[in-house]
């Protein structure tokens, strides 16, 4: 816990924040051209760094020199950097520079890392992502958690943390949902009216993933500020007066009438059901024979007998 | 195919009735034909292979998948050489509990496993396979057998049903009845000494695979390579495509490949659209053809919503036999909504394979829910919660007061005026 957190004062809801900033495992900060990250991963890195873990950083975005500034000289010294932003392709042949390219330099810093907790930043995974194939680099990222965790022990795979970040607008569905299925802790930034916010989605193990939404800022040393919800003068929030989801709507069966439907239904006579004078026109007696009447014409083959209508007589 | 003999071409039956002793009986009906006496009888050796049964409808061999709902809607449970492909639902937490219950049902029947994964170690997925659900039925029988010795008094007060004492009681061991399809318990953990007395073989891509290797397109991605040639050997090593007559107990090899097709394996149809489309269809296409020839049974989980290319999707379903899809409704909209509350997602069966026969066996429902508690995985039909809201009755009942008002004095109690009354 910096200091300055510290100071503040541990409320329950500081608590509870700090405890979802808890970050282990592959962490992806996705930002955005609105929204910039680099400042919440300088933040995170600052906050590792005073809580006394190895810090490595993998810089291939920005100069070394503009990645420190901001950082004071106590975090300065813990940290150890890894540039591939000078010379990636190592045209100079310096020397120092990690073998195997940008692949290599994942391997190499994984190996040199104490068991104990560690961070390590790659700033950017986007970086990486544009210039590795996207299954190389999971099986890479996936290979640094394991192999950290062999060398410490049963409890050392919860000891690293790789923050990745990771420019949204730069890349397809395609590799953004690869690297989210294997991300443990995925941090949307955004925010409204001046205030960032982060979505933290939390995939643990063998749990539903949770979802968390922070309202921060960061200071200009570095150190983040946790506010409890965002501005007021910001959006409402969603009436919570919505109007429930119907149940019936995507069903493969029909419950509802459409308006023609309706309208069929309401106009159809039931075969019983008589408008008034109807009624009243059947209850009359009515006006006899001249209603309806039979004719009949007897023909040739017909033996009328007017004694014997019926023909039943015996004669 | 395994496809089981029917009896009635059991060759040459001399139709000599072997008299055993009857104790062993249950009924005292006795088959006619030769018994399996140390010739080879393959009719009741297939058919005495544990965990295993004949399907009512065609005779096919049939394991169970360890969900004893999953087997009924697959028409009795997982044929004996097919593929069971389970598409996954978004954050792999329901078809990573499928894939444990097909392997902990391996466990408890005796079968061979064959554990393959890219992301976990198969030791920590049997680590983790949830523990067996003694019912209860089960456990009184065996708490009875326990005690007989000691009180023989006390089951002359079981006055309701007393035929059954006469029947003999079954042997089985503690877990493995004589059932089909066993129920496991989620919150706890298998037994280790299960564990341990199993035989499995796992498949551990990162640690198997050596340098990447400069693949051309159209072919098969070394991760896919490696594994059907593992599973080749295994096959032919342990015997389970009869290369092995002299082996005395057949048994099932069940194979458990997790995440097929995530960048992991090393496969990039999850990343692009254009990637190595032919890889997964390949590797399929040849895992038929190595299960058609042997005794065993695979599930695949496969994450299909990661897929770019949508053709991919439909040949994957082809060339599997039987296609599950899980749709979880965690982080979805369909969470709020009410027709859903009471469900944690919805099963889609998409395909179920025709095998040796003209007609399929769907169920006649598609509209299929599952829901995970504690102890049990279960899968429903979904129907319409009851009556929500009044708007939709109220109209109905407004239709029927309009006309009323017509009709005479003498009818109907629901005459004179627009007020309806409310039972």
């Amino acid at each position: 816990v910096t200091p300055s957190e510290g100071a503040r004062g541990g409320t329950g809801r500081q608590l509870e924040m700090e405890s979802v900033l808890a970050l282990r495992g592959l962490v992806l900060l996705r930002d955005s051209v609105e929204w910039e990250g680099r400042s919440l991963l300088k933040a995170l890195i600052k906050k590792a760094a005073l809580g006394g873990e190895q810090v490595h950083i993998l810089g291939c975005e920005v100069s070394e020199e503009e990645f420190r500034a901001g950082f004071d000289s106590s975090v300065n010294s813990r940290l150890v950097y890894y540039d591939l932003f000078r010379d990636p392709l190592n045209w100079a042949q310096t020397g120092e520079a990690l073998p195997g390219g940008p692949l290599g330099a994942l391997q190499a810093m994984c190996e040199r890392t104490d068991p104990g907790p560690v961070t390590v930043a790659l700033d950017s995974l986007s970086w990486l992502l544009l210039r590795l194939p996207c299954a190389a680099l999971c099986q890479a990222l996936c290979a640094m958690s394991r192999r950290h965790a062999c060398r410490g022990g049963s409890l050392a795979a919860e000891q690293l943390c790789v923050l990745g970040l990771l420019h949204r607008e730069l890349h397809g569905p395609g590799p953004m949902g690869a690297l989210s299925s294997l991300a443990q802790t995925e941090v949307t930034l955004s925010g409204t009216a001046g205030q960032a916010s982060a979505h933290i989605l939390c995939r643990r193990p063998r749990q539903r993933p949770t979802l968390e939404t922070l309202w921060f800022s960061v200071l200009p040393d570095l150190s983040l500020d946790l506010q409890g919800g965002p501005p007021l003068e910001s959006q409402p929030h969603p009436d919570p007066h919505t109007p429930q989801v119907d149940p019936a709507s995507h069903l493969t069966f029909n419950l509802h009438l459409s308006k023609r439907e309706r309208e069929a239904k309401d106009s159809l006579t039931l075969p019983f059901q008589f408008s008034s004078e109807k009624q009243q026109a059947l209850l009359r007696p009515g006006p006899g024979p001249a209603t309806s009447r039979i004719f009949y014409e007897p023909d040739t083959f017909d033996d009328l007998d007017p004694e014997d209508p019926d023909g039943d007589l015996d004669v | 195919m395994a496809a089981v003999a029917t009896c009635g071409t059991g060759a040459g039956s001399t139709g000599s009735v072997v008299a055993a002793g009857s104790k062993n009986h249950v009924t005292s009906f006795q088959r006619r034909g030769p018994r399996a006496s140390g010739s080879d009888s393959s009719y009741s050796r297939l058919v005495s292979i544990a965990g295993t049964r004949p399907s009512v409808r065609n005779g096919q061999l049939l394991v169970s998948t360890g969900l004893p709902a999953l087997d009924q809607l697959l028409g009795g449970g997982l044929a004996v050489g097919t593929v069971l492909l389970i598409e996954e639902d978004k954050y792999n937490i329901y078809s990573s509990l499928l894939f444990k219950y097909f392997l902990a049902e391996g466990i408890i029947n005796g079968h061979t496993l064959l554990v393959a994964s890219a992301k976990e170690d198969p030791a920590d997925i049997l680590q983790e396979l949830p523990a067996p659900l003694l019912d209860d039925n089960f456990k009184k029988d065996f708490d009875e057998e326990a005690c007989n010795h000691k009180t023989a008094e006390s089951n002359i007060k079981m006055k309701i049903a007393w035929r059954y004492q006469l029947l003999p009681k079954m042997e089985a061991g503690p877990v493995s009845s004589s059932r089909f399809g066993h129920y496991y318990d989620a919150s706890k953990k298998m037994p280790q000494e299960l564990i341990e007395a199993s035989k499995w073989h796992g498949f551990f891509f990162p640690e198997k695979s050596s340098s990447t290797l400069n693949i051309e397109p159209c072919s098969l991605t070394h991760g896919y390579i490696k594994l059907l040639q593992f599973i080749q050997n295994i096959i032919y090593e342990e015997g389970f495509d009869g290369s092995n007559p002299q082996k005395k107990q057949k048994n099932i090899l069940r194979i458990g490949i997790q995440n097929l097709g995530s960048p992991l394996w090393g496969d990039d149809i999850c990343c692009t659209e254009n990637g190595n489309s032919h890889s997964l269809t390949k590797f399929l296409y040849v895992l038929r053809g190595l299960l058609r020839t042997s005794l065993s049974a695979c599930m695949i989980t496969m994450p299909t919503h990661l897929i770019q290319n949508k053709a991919i999707i439909s040949r994957v379903t082809n060339l599997s036999d039987t296609v599950v899809g899980l749709e979880s409704f965690i982080g979805s909209e369909r969470e709020t909504n009410p027709l859903y509350k009471d469900y944690h997602g919805l099963i889609h069966i998409r395909q179920i394979p025709r095998l040796n026969n003209l007609i399929y066996d769907v169920s006649d429902v598609k509209d299929l829910a599952f829901k995970l508690k504690r102890k049990l995985f279960t899968i429903e039909r979904l129907h319409l919660p009851p009556d929500l809201s009044d708007t939709v009755s109220r109209s109905s009942k407004q239709d029927l007061a309009e006309p009323s008002k017509l009709l005479g004095p003498g009818c109907g109690v629901m005459a004179g005026g627009k007020k309806h009354l409310d039972f």
